[in-house]
């Protein structure tokens, strides 16, 4: 099992939420966040001082699969999420050790 | 071709150094950046629009890691957004680091006018592409409202200057510098520059100087920046190997050349800002004032003492002094012209023809200035920078920016000499002559950097030195002393009992008569307060204070019988051991385990304190009948607090054999990284002493500290049927100390040479 996190601009949720459903997805949790990258969350046409680093708002999104639908689903997720601007965000995947529904007690693969 | 793939390309090369690397590097950037705009603006009028380098970039300073610093001039009202994503985009796809800004004239003068970091960058402003003519107008618009504000920028400058050399550290005297940030780096001559562009602050000869000191700074950054590939400019102990070996040097020559130049800098700078300050208004105020009576000659104003012009140092040499003692009381600096005239004019302490021995009013006023204590240091350094210090003290040049590369010493030697002397200043009060406790704390390391025992050499060069400063035979041999024995009382308190009396008997002998004993106790106080943050502290003050109380009392022809001295085990020890249960208990500091007699069982508490990161200072072990005690004393890196009850737990499991000691000490060392790796670490070394105890053969053993080193050393004891009855633990920096009182298992000393040396071989191994 793998967690998938992803940064995408916070307009960019509709479209990611839907592209996951229509590929299977049950469920998912999102946050809202700050952040900043290489671009220290300047814009293009950034006229401030040079030495401030702003704080972008931007959304995470969390979901735990299957090992064999990572692949699928980072792709879904950036292909909704991408705009091709700075500040697009990123993902990344974690091993996760284990998984437990609440309601039912199933366990591993079965509580995915 | 790829920008990054350049750079890489440039970075191999290693015969491009410093700033040629910088300036091949910056015309690649320059040549790239002009295609960029070119492409971005086809099919766009070019008119109104500039690419401009700015800040470090603009300079043409470009190392290895530093950021590309551009600005997007343009005249029309609304920001070119398009023409920006095309050159900001590829920059980033390349993967370096971009400070960007888009803004017309009046927006980049508009946040100049508040912003320094703004107004510095646009000062070395450098056209790139596009509308030189516009960049021409920002360039002259943004100097000339530099210029206007002068006063305001030169004072925001200084307090900017201030406040990062507080936070940074020294560049001349640090182990490990910073030498973008520190006082005397690099930031340093920037600022000098941009003060110097307000108005003509600069001395005729120090932009020379400035070039010269910065071509050493910048060389070492790339080096450093090459070496570990990324942007730090932090001139680790690690890297300095690897720097000084681009440079080709050797890491003690690099780290001296750049005192050198970072210690110019830090005297321009500081001369400069001085200068800055009086005539903003915001330097120290001293009112003007003149005392004909208690320093002739000699005026002090505007927070500097200046020779009057009438006065010459040519028939009165002793202007020098006076003028040095003046500053250091009023924590002012000689000004400049009156440096330079007494460096001039000024003949050398020994006499009329400079070769006799000082008078006594040159050596009181000499003892007088080292007795101002930190004040004098700046004042001392003003004297070296022209000169007049070594005609003082010819045998300083040994010791100037000499670098001391280990994590024990913060300071060059040169520095380190000056900081313990104005930490004796402190102490004048409790030794009987100051005078020989100030000129011991100066001279006490003056051998270091010559080649020999750095105590031999200082002894030779101090019995030299003491008739030349005028000082009889005994004071001499006094002072000669101090060198000598400057590291016996840290040493004696750290490493040996002090409740044997064949400690304290030693100790006296070498030392000889209480004043001695007195002046030494000064010196190793003053000596390890300018050593570094683990040359000190509680513990070791009270160590050392313990040894000076009862060699004192020993000397005074007292009986060190009568002194009070801890009992081991004491009474309620000695109930414990008899109930005979298995008992550990940690209390405050101390950890007191009461079990079964058995080889290993130090060994094994020894080890568990090493799982919870508890250091040993000193361990006592006693064995009544079939029971044995332990109290060992224990200290922790990671804070003054931890819990006794996990470590209880664990001794506990460790005497009934329930804990795998081994392999979680090397689950731990693998987890801390082995700091093993340190280059240039003496090897180990193992010393018997046979005269510090007639009760126990004293074992010394000196390697580099490691996670569980004293488990297995002990266990190494344990192998050779040895047994531990003390141990005291002295950590200093990277290596440790450590002493044990040994026996064999029935009682006697361990004199057969043939055990000594298996002995020695298990050691080793332990170590190793």
């Amino acid at each position: 099992m793998k967690l998938i996190t992803a940064v995408v601009k916070p307009f960019r949720l509709d479209e990611v939420k839907d592209a996951l459903k229509s590929a299977g997805v049950a469920g998912i949790t999102v946050t809202e966040v700050q952040g900043f990258g290489r671009q220290a969350g300047h814009t293009e046409v950034y006229r401030g001082t040079e030495y401030q680093v702003d704080f972008v708002p931007k959304a995470r999104i969390e979901l735990v699969v299957d090992d064999d639908d990572v692949a699928n689903l980072v792709s879904v997720i950036t292909e909704a999420a991408k705009t091709g601007k700075i500040g697009d965000g990123k993902i990344w995947v974690t091993s996760v050790d284990s998984l437990l529904r609440i309601r039912t007690g199933e366990q591993g693969p079965d509580a995915v | 071709m790829s920008l990054t793939s350049t750079r890489q390309h440039l970075l191999e090369n290693t015969a491009l150094q410093g700033m040629a690397f910088s300036d091949r590097w910056a015309g690649e950037v320059d040549g790239w950046l002009t295609k960029t705009f070119e492409t971005a603006t086809a099919g766009v009028s070019p008119e109104g629009l500039a690419l401009v380098a700015v800040g470090g970039y603009g300079r043409g300073d470009l190392a290895p890691g530093s950021d590309l610093d551009l600005l997007l001039l343009h005249r029309a009202k609304n920001a070119p957004a398009e023409v920006a994503e095309k050159i900001w985009y590829p920059i980033w796809d390349e993967g370096l680091k971009l400070g960007h800004s888009v803004r017309t004239t009046a927006e980049a003068l508009d946040l100049a006018a508040d912003d320094l970091d703004t107004a510095t960058s646009l000062l070395t402003a450098r056209h790139l592409a596009g509308d030189s003519e516009l960049t021409d107008e920002l360039v002259q618009a943004a100097v000339e409202q530099w210029r206007k504000r002068s006063k305001r920028c030169l004072t925001m400058l200084r307090n900017g200057v201030a406040a990062r050399q507080a936070r940074f550290g020294e560049v001349a005297y640090l182990l490990e510098p910073d030498l973008k940030e520190g006082r005397g780096g690099l930031r340093d001559i920037h600022a000098l520059r941009w003060a110097q562009m307000a108005r003509p602050v600069l001395d005729a000869a120090d932009p020379e100087a400035l070039a010269a000191a910065e071509r050493v700074l910048f060389d070492a950054r790339v080096e450093l920046h090459r070496a570990t590939g990324r942007n730090n400019d932090r001139l680790n102990l690690q890297d300095q190997d690897a720097v000084a070996a681009a440079l080709g040097t050797d890491a003690d020559g690099l780290m001296a050349d750049i005192a050198h130049a970072a210690r110019t800098v830090a005297w321009i700078a500081d001369e400069t800002w001085d200068r800055v300050g009086a005539a903003t208004g915001n330097g120290s105020s001293l009112l003007g004032w003149r005392s004909r009576s208690r320093a002739p000659g000699l005026v002090v104003k505007g927070g500097q003492v200046s020779l009057e012009p009438s006065a010459d140092p040519a028939t009165h040499p002793e202007l020098v002094l006076h003028a040095a003692n003046l500053a250091a009381r009023k924590q002012a600096r000689i000004a400049r012209s009156s440096l330079d005239r007494l460096a001039a004019r000024a003949p050398g302490p020994g006499g009329p023809d400079g070769t006799g021995p000082w008078t006594d009013d040159t050596r009181r006023g000499f003892v007088d200035l080292l007795a101002t204590g930190h004040d004098a240091i700046s004042v001392i350094e003003s004297l070296d920078h022209v000169g007049i210090w070594e005609r003082y003290l010819p045998e300083w040049s040994g010791v100037r920016n000499k670098p001391q590369r280990n994590v024990y010493h913060r300071f060059t030697v040169d520095r380190h000499l000056l900081e313990t002397s104005a930490n004796a200043a402190a102490l004048v009060d409790t030794v009987d002559r100051p005078d020989l406790l100030l000129l011991g704390a100066l001279l006490h390391d003056i051998g270091k950097g010559r080649p020999g025992d750095h105590t031999e050499v200082g002894m030779d060069l101090v019995a030299g030195i003491g008739p030349r400063l005028g000082f009889d035979d005994d004071d001499t041999a006094i002072l000669v002393d101090m060198v000598r024995h400057h590291l016996l009382l840290p040493d004696v308190a750290t490493r040996r009992d002090l409740t044997d009396e064949a400690t304290i008997a030693l100790v006296a002998a070498q030392v000889g008569d209480r004043t001695r004993l007195g002046l030494l106790a000064a010196l190793t106080e003053a000596d390890s307060l300018a050593t570094g943050p683990a040359a000190w502290g509680s513990w070791k003050a009270e160590l050392v204070r313990e040894l000076v109380r009862r060699t004192d009392h020993y000397l005074a022809g007292g009986d060190l019988a009568a002194l009070p001295t801890r009992e081991f085990p004491d009474e309620r020890q000695r109930d414990l051991l008899a109930a005979g249960q298995v008992q550990v208990s940690g209390v405050d500091d101390v950890l007191e385990v009461v079990a079964p007699d058995r080889p290993g069982l130090f060994a094994r508490v020894a080890g568990v304190l090493a799982l919870h990161g508890l250091d040993v200072l000193t361990a006592d072990a006693a064995a009544v009948d079939a029971m044995a005690i332990e109290q060992i004393k224990v200290t922790s890196r990671f804070g003054s607090m931890w819990g006794w009850e996990r470590v209880e737990r664990d001794v506990l499991a460790a005497l009934e054999n329930r804990l795998a000691i081994e392999s979680r000490l090397a689950e731990r060392i693998s987890t801390y990284g082995s700091a093993g790796a340190r280059p240039g670490l003496p090897p180990a070394t193992i010393r018997y002493d046979d005269a510090a105890s007639k009760a126990a053969t004293v074992v010394e053993l000196s390697a580099p500290d490691r996670i569980g080193l004293l488990y297995r050393v002990l266990r190494a004891f344990n192998e050779m049927d040895v047994d531990v009855q003390l141990a005291k633990i002295q950590t200093l920096g990277d290596v440790v100390v450590d002493s044990f009182y040994v026996t064999h298992l029935d009682g006697s000393l361990v004199t057969d040479p043939v055990v000594r040396a298996e002995l020695e071989r298990a050691l080793l191994h332990a170590v190793s």
